[in-house]
């Protein structure tokens, strides 16, 4: 038998132990973990931005926000508001005109005084130029909705743009939301190549980019001069650092690292009430999870009465008291409460599987042996997909299933990956969807429920085809008037809600988890997203 | 030795086309594509996703978007990623240093473990029943799991370290690079001492047994003698071999590892380009992780021969 000692000697053995501890303790003290202030607010974020230019990403513009400003934004009431506008253009105001020929003419004043952060003046002519660049076709932006609408720009002045559309375009509020581009930057140059602009681009915004430091943070830093005055933005620095993985967000939150998460996941917002010195905060989102009843696919689907009873089958408080720990509110249609367009008086499909069971017998739906309903030998049985590792979709599909089950459908639920479950979903090829739309901030339908809007040409994968609310919704969008138009989408509202296309759920409720001391801070129900009032938040007394 | 270098190098060629054929097709068979993050936003229309999937060439037939990807990555031209349009070549080498700092800090701690741990076990009973213990506890310990067990307590608990991220933001010490190593490290280093202990273990009993062992103990060399300069050189080939490529391996695939401290090294560039099926990046990504793999093995046959005159006939 050999020794253990001839190869290590006791005296090494503690030595190297000894300085093993040392450099622990070395290596520790140099992550001195200071809460938020006025100087630096760490944010915990979960993913690296594509681009900071805001119209060619395709993911939240959280970071870009505090850059590049918009024309408009929108507050956490959803209400439209002018940033580099000097008003929103309104047919009450002047600002947008019918033209005979059906095309509409929309005056942009904007707000004088602004300057970009180079000290150049913010004018019209950006305005003109960001439309000709995304028309030109040889940039990739993510969208040009509404911009190819657009037949010219005029501007009259410096700070007046005239845009005129070839046709009544209804959103044309949110159409500048992304900002402008710099003329005096960006002209001859190409868009997709510009990597200057696109990594630290040259905005009007309270903060700029001091540095982006690949796969790990992106600094921003307060624009001196900013054209709301001196005194903001009054937080000095924000560090945007990338954590992908959920658990290690919390865990930097917990650990003092980051100073805040924008959208908590409900089920994690328990674990984080207990620490101490943040608060969640919470706002009504703009979107809605529901289950998609793929019509085209799963024939059974084209019936009301099997779409009404699968819905009356639902126990959707006692899925939000449970499963999503209260955090939610349960909805009955898609647009949300906090839109001007909302429409609260909807019929509703409230629990009541006697209910269920009866409307399935009237369709002539009978239970087999085993328990499931079948009609012209067809089993009333349907596949669910949804996203797998979302544990609360993972969750709410198992409760379905056995809702479902109790009033004689058999659903079967098979998890796809995020990146997957969309081009499946794109080409119609699935029964029924658990998922959510995150709906822009203005109300437009037509691109979800109109007949002639099923994928490719839309998003319409119900795959509802209904004339009377086809109409509706084309109309709704050629009414120039907010007010008429509003009018017409809660009468599309109410026509969506009987026809019950699809399983509407619960809201898709907005959680932050901020620092108690963060003041100003008010959250976003749209993807305007939490920082559209970065400029005013402020590190106080708690 | 030179004409093994040349007779690989020219072998792996042929090896890199196969390669590259197999990960393109398999990459194209994985159900969705670049574009589908672009479906989820509804402010995104169909011509919209037509003109952005022929802005990225991805209507041209499969065979010609390979053939073109192969010519120009031979040419040294590895395109542009489709997430943020810089230049492939770029996204992949900033990566780089992050990730051999980790695979090297690792790579040596696990041996600073093993070699020592994978001796001692090979001669003292005892030691061999508790260190083979650790070691089925490191091999099976998921490192998903053990990731976040180790920020629980040193990071949170114990607030000794910091949980994740390559530096503390403003702080440019080497201290705080260290601090930051350590847990990641622990992780990585565990797996690979655990396995690697065993394999030098099992390598060095085998040596221990044979007759030049006896012989050198009648020539009265010392039992430390006998194990470190006779057993030890004997075993070290084949355990050589499996590090080098163990290490090739870590160096593509800390993936895991990388997601949950955050590490912003190829592996957290992988899983990105993966969830966005970023083509250009997984592309050049993958195939470095082939030349890695071929490179290491060769750099362990040469280590071998040099280590161990008997290999050095072979081919």
């Amino acid at each position: 038998m050999t020794r253990l000692s001839f190869l290590l000697s006791r005296r090494s053995t503690l030595g190297l132990a000894a300085s093993f501890c040392c450099t622990f303790a070395a290596c520790g003290g140099d992550t001195a973990r200071s809460g938020p202030s006025n100087e630096l607010l760490i944010v915990g974020y979960d993913r690296e931005p594509d681009t900071m230019n805001r119209y060619a990403t395709h993911i939240l513009e959280d970071i870009e926000s505090c850059v590049v400003e918009g024309l408009v934004t929108n507050d956490e009431n959803m209400q439209i508001i002018p940033v580099l506008a000097a008003e929103i253009p309104t047919t009450e105001n002047g600002g947008v005109v019918v033209r005979a020929d059906g095309g509409m003419d929309v005056t942009w004043k904007l707000r004088p005084g602004v300057k970009w952060h180079d000290g150049v003046s913010h004018t019209s002519a950006d305005v003109k130029f960001t439309v000709d660049a995304i028309n030109k076709g040889d940039w990739k932006p993510e969208s040009v909705d509404g911009f190819d609408r657009i037949s010219s720009v005029d501007n009259p002045d410096s700070l007046t743009a005239i845009v005129h559309y070839k046709e009544v375009y209804a959103p044309y509020q949110l159409q500048f939301v992304r900002g402008t581009l710099p003329r005096h930057v960006l002209e001859g140059r190409d868009l997709n190549t510009a990597n200057d602009y696109n990594r630290a681009p040259l905005g009007t915004g309270p903060y700029k980019v001091k540095e982006w430091k690949t796969g790990e943070y992106i600094l921003l830093e307060r624009a001196e001069g900013y054209w709301r005055g001196a005194e903001y933005p009054k937080i000095k620095q924000l560090l945007f650092r990338f954590l992908t993985n959920t658990t290690t967000r919390i865990n930097l939150l917990k650990s003092g690292e980051v100073h805040m998460v924008a959208l908590v996941a409900w089920d994690k917002v328990r674990e984080l009430t207990a620490i101490s010195g943040l608060r969640m905060n919470r706002v009504v989102g703009n979107g809605y999870e529901h289950v998609t009843l793929n019509q085209r696919h799963f024939t059974p689907f084209a019936e009301v009465k099997v779409r009404q009873a699968l819905a009356h089958a639902v126990d959707r408080d006692l899925l939000v008291r449970t499963i999503l720990d209260g955090q939610v509110a349960v909805v009955n249609g898609p647009i949300q409460p906090l839109s001007p367009a909302y429409e609260p008086k909807v019929p509703t499909y409230g629990f009541d599987p006697a209910r269920a069971r009866t409307l399935l017998a009237e369709a002539g739906w009978v239970p087999g042996a085993d328990g499931i309903r079948a009609k012209n030998g067809q089993r009333l049985a349907f596949t669910l997909i949804t996203q797998s590792g979302f544990a609360i979709r993972e969750n709410v599909s198992q409760a379905l299933q056995e809702a479902f089950r109790d009033v004689g459908a058999e659903m079967t639920v098979k998890l796809l990956d995020g990146t997957s479950i969309s081009s499946v979903w794109f080409k119609g090829d699935f029964d029924a969807m658990l998922h959510w739309w995150q709906m822009g901030a203005d109300p437009e339908l037509t691109l979800f429920f109109a007949g002639d809007r099923m994928p490719p040409a839309g998003r319409n994968i119900n795959y509802i085809n209904d004339a009377e609310l086809t109409s509706l919704l084309y109309r709704s969008d050629r009414t120039a008037d907010v007010a008429q138009r509003n009018e017409l989408l809660r009468e599309a509202q109410r026509r969506i809600a009987a026809l019950a296309p699809e399983i509407v759920l619960y809201n898709t409720a907005k959680i932050d988890a901020v620092p108690k001391a963060l003041k100003g801070f008010t959250g976003n129900p749209t993807n305007a997203g939490p920082f559209w009032n970065v400029h005013l938040w402020e590190i106080g007394t708690p | 030795m030179r004409g093994l270098i040349v007779r690989r190098l020219l072998q792996s060629i042929p090896l890199l086309v196969l390669i590259s054929v197999l990960v393109f097709a398999l990459l194209q068979a994985v159900p969705g594509g670049p574009l589908s993050a672009y479906l989820e936003n509804p402010n995104v229309r169909p011509q919209d996703i037509e003109r952005l999937r022929a802005a990225m060439g991805l209507d041209r037939p499969l065979a010609e978007q390979y053939l073109s990807w192969l010519s120009a990555f031979v040419r040294g031209d590895w395109g542009y990623s489709f997430a943020d349009g810089r230049p492939v070549f770029d996204r992949v080498l900033e990566r780089v240093p992050a990730t051999l700092e980790l695979v090297g800090a690792s790579t040596l701690l696990a041996l600073c473990i093993a070699l020592p741990v994978g001796v001692l076990a090979s001669v003292h009973r005892l030691f061999d029943r508790i260190s083979s213990f650790g070691a089925v506890a490191g091999i099976s310990l998921p490192v998903f799991w053990f990731g976040l067990l180790l920020q629980l307590v040193f990071a949170i608990t114990l607030g000794w370290l910091p949980s994740s991220g390559r530096t503390s933001f403003g702080v440019s010490s080497f201290a705080d690079r260290v601090a930051h190593l350590i847990l990641p490290v622990m992780v990585l280093a565990a797996v690979q001492a655990a396995a690697w202990s065993r394999y030098l273990r099992r390598a060095m009993r085998e040596t221990v047994g044979r007759p030049f062992m006896n012989a050198a103990r009648v020539r009265g060399v010392s039992e430390r003698g006998v194990l470190l300069r006779h057993a030890l050189p004997n075993a070290l080939g084949p355990f050589i071999t499996v590090v080098l490529l163990d290490a090739a391996m870590m160096a593509s695939g800390a993936v895991v590892t990388e997601s949950v401290f955050a590490w912003p090294g190829v592996g957290s560039l992988f899983t990105e380009s993966l969830v966005k099926r970023d083509y250009p990046v997984l592309m050049a990504f993958l195939m470095f992780g082939a030349v890695a793999v071929m490179v290491l093995n060769l750099i362990a046959d040469i280590a071998v021969r040099t280590i161990d005159p008997r290999a050095r006939g072979a081919t």
